[in-house]
């Protein structure tokens, strides 16, 4: 199931690093590297999927999903967050500001690609914003 | 030139000199009375003195005045007016009723004469007699009040800290010792006092200033008390300049500010490097995981063997970062704990399901023993399969034959009910040096082969810290070449 996925990421190495991945995979990659790029890539090319990092320059990945969840031809779209988790209560936050997901960096390479085909295939999160386990 | 004895008298003379109808309406007001008391004739002339300068607790005493006068003739008193601007006096009043031909009250002829410095004099040797060896004796500034709110007793301390000569405070009036902007409001507060004579604590009340005589200002404290003489109450105030204790408060708070500063651009550092540290380790893991996993093409076994001591180096270095960031939360006072009622036994079976592999994989006996299942316990669920996760983890590492065994039981120690889960293993053992120092950072054990075992060096002390922020601690007992047994010991409950 080779799919169209939306990658903002502002570190040229983690870019290369998913992208290589997912492309290895038989996923096709559209690339932005900051929140308002990746904004104006969804509207144009509506991604199946969009894997998003969320410290980054102009706009960042928190406004983007707002910018997002605010655009109804977006609103089918998951948003997954794929972000360095540093402190506590981050998590927390992450789901509380509606990603539909996250993956924690660094990613596991080994299973990188199957989590992201698992969040492909559930599509939106249909609960309400309590976090994962 | 003939002299105008009458006008003289009548605007001249020291003493107020009032004329009323024998209703109480002021229908003179003399020169001097307006000089005494503030207020001009036009404002008293119609009126009675009862609503303009009669203090409230002194209106019997004036209809007493009034009535003596008017039935024998003649009446005297001494007794508080207020005048214009509020300060209060004290007046010795007489008062004499003239008749008409009839014999019927036709006019009170009031004359009242200002001997405030009289009484402050009178009070002052009455207080100086009875009370200024002891005044003296204090540590604070005594100042003595009287009801017309002028000062008849200082003692030198008070003296020194307004900057005074001594005896120069004496008959002042009690405001000259205030800034001018609370003067106002303190002769409504002092009458105020005198009216409800009670003791009022020092430090009780509002921020307060003295004024020197040199015009500088100073914090004070102050407590009040009433003292009964029988010539009348005076107030006794005990002043501390408290300009000291202002600054090292304001210090104090200034030095909070910068801490509270400190901490927090602290956290965005931590919350900072965190991130940073892991960005470039993402790129390092991710690449040397698509490399192994051959995803570019094939390895030869040099290639394949040096790039998993990168991953595995890498993984090190992700677990140093986390540890440490952990411990720097902790002792920043930041770590948040769920406490909630936690079920031992099936963390424990969560964690030796995870761990027994690795037990397991060595050829080592893998054992749960639960002597106590009643067991109740209110902790971080988190925190406590992490401490028992490192605790375990440690285990497997140092034993190369025999078992790794968790027992959960519960041990009383006085009055203490405790939850004791430890992990025994028949490994190298500690010896007691090391025992000391085992749960300092990075205090790694040397084991006796001379290799350096794998691991963060920080699991320990982590897990030690943590304890101590669930109200518990982690006990060790061991020897070498016999093994070890770590507890978690934890109030139960």
């Amino acid at each position: 199931m080779a799919a169209r996925i939306l990658l903002v990421e502002d570190n040229p190495a983690n870019l290369e690093l998913v992208s290589y991945l997912l492309e290895a995979y038989g996923h096709s990659v559209l690339i932005a590297e900051d929140g308002r790029q990746g904004l104006e890539l969804a509207r144009r090319e509506h991604p199946e999927l969009i894997l998003s990092d969320l410290r980054m320059p102009v706009m960042d990945g928190f406004e983007m999903l707002r910018h997002i969840r605010a655009d109804a031809t977006l609103n089918a779209v998951p948003v997954i967050a794929v972000t360095a988790f540093s402190m506590s209560g981050d998590q927390t936050r992450v789901m509380l500001a509606g990603f539909d997901g996250y993956i924690s960096k660094p990613i596991i390479p080994e299973t990188f690609v199957g989590e992201v085909e698992a969040y492909l295939k559930a599509g939106r999160r249909k609960a309400g914003p309590a976090a994962d386990p | 030139m003939a002299m105008d004895v009458c006008g003289l008298l009548l605007d001249e003379a020291p003493d107020a000199f009032v004329v009323q109808s024998p209703e109480g309406i002021v229908l003179h007001w003399s020169r001097s009375a307006e000089s005494i008391f503030g207020y001009p004739a036009d404002e008293v002339v119609g009126r009675d003195l009862l609503d303009l300068m009669v203090p409230a607790d002194r209106a019997e005493e004036e209809c007493g005045l009034r009535r003596d006068a008017l039935e024998s003739g003649f009446a005297a008193i001494e007794s508080l007016r207020r005048c214009k601007d509020g300060s209060l006096v004290f007046v010795a009043i007489s008062a004499k009723a003239v008749r008409d031909g009839q014999g019927r009250p036709q006019y009170l002829i009031v004359c009242m004469l200002d001997v405030t410095q009289l009484k402050v004099m009178r009070d002052a040797k009455l207080v100086d007699a009875r009370y200024s060896k002891l005044l003296e004796s204090m540590p604070d500034g005594i100042v003595l009040v009287n009801a017309s709110g002028r000062i008849v007793f200082a003692n030198s301390q008070a003296e020194a800290m307004f900057g005074y000569e001594a005896g120069h405070l004496r008959g002042l009036p009690v405001e000259m010792l205030l800034p001018e902007r609370l003067r106002g409001g303190h002769v409504a507060h002092r009458s105020a006092y005198f009216g409800q004579l009670r003791t009022r604590a020092m430090g009780m009340g509002l921020e307060l200033y003295g004024l020197r005589q040199d015009g500088s200002e100073f914090p004070v404290e102050i407590g009040l008390s009433p003292l009964e003489t029988g010539e009348g109450t005076l107030v006794t105030s005990a002043i501390r300049d408290i300009t000291e204790r202002k600054r090292i408060e304001r210090a104090l708070h200034e030095k909070n500010v910068e801490l509270a500063k400190a901490n927090a651009a602290k956290d965005r550092f931590l919350a900072s490097m965190s991130h940073e540290l892991r960005t470039p380790l993402n790129a390092i893991i991710g690449f040397t995981g698509t490399l192994l996993m051959k995803l570019p093409g094939p390895l030869n076994e040099v290639q394949e063997k040096q790039l998993r001591r990168v991953q595995s180096s890498g993984q090190h270095l992700l677990e140093l970062i986390n540890d440490l960031l952990d411990i720097a939360k902790i002792e920043a006072g930041k770590i948040q704990l769920v406490i909630e009622p936690v079920d031992c036994r099936a963390v424990i079976e969560d964690v030796a399901a995870t761990l027994r592999p690795a037990a397991e994989g060595k050829g080592l006996g893998f054992a749960i023993e639960v002597v106590d299942d009643e067991l109740r316990l209110s902790t971080d669920r988190r925190a406590f399969s992490q401490i028992l996760i490192n605790l375990v983890q440690n285990a497997i590492k140092f034993t190369e034959r025999g078992s790794v065994t968790i027992r959960l039981a519960r041990r009383v120690e006085g009055e203490l009910a405790l939850v004791e889960v430890s992990v025994r293993d028949t490994g190298t053992g500690i010896s007691g040096e090391d025992l000391q120092r085992l749960f300092a950072p990075f205090a790694r054990i040397t084991p006796r082969s001379g290799k350096f075992a794998e691991g963060t060096g920080l699991g320990l002390h982590l897990s030690q810290k943590l304890a101590g922020e669930m109200g518990g601690r982690i006990t060790v007992a061991s020897a070498p070449g016999v093994g070890s047994t770590f507890a978690l010991v934890l109030p139960e409950g």
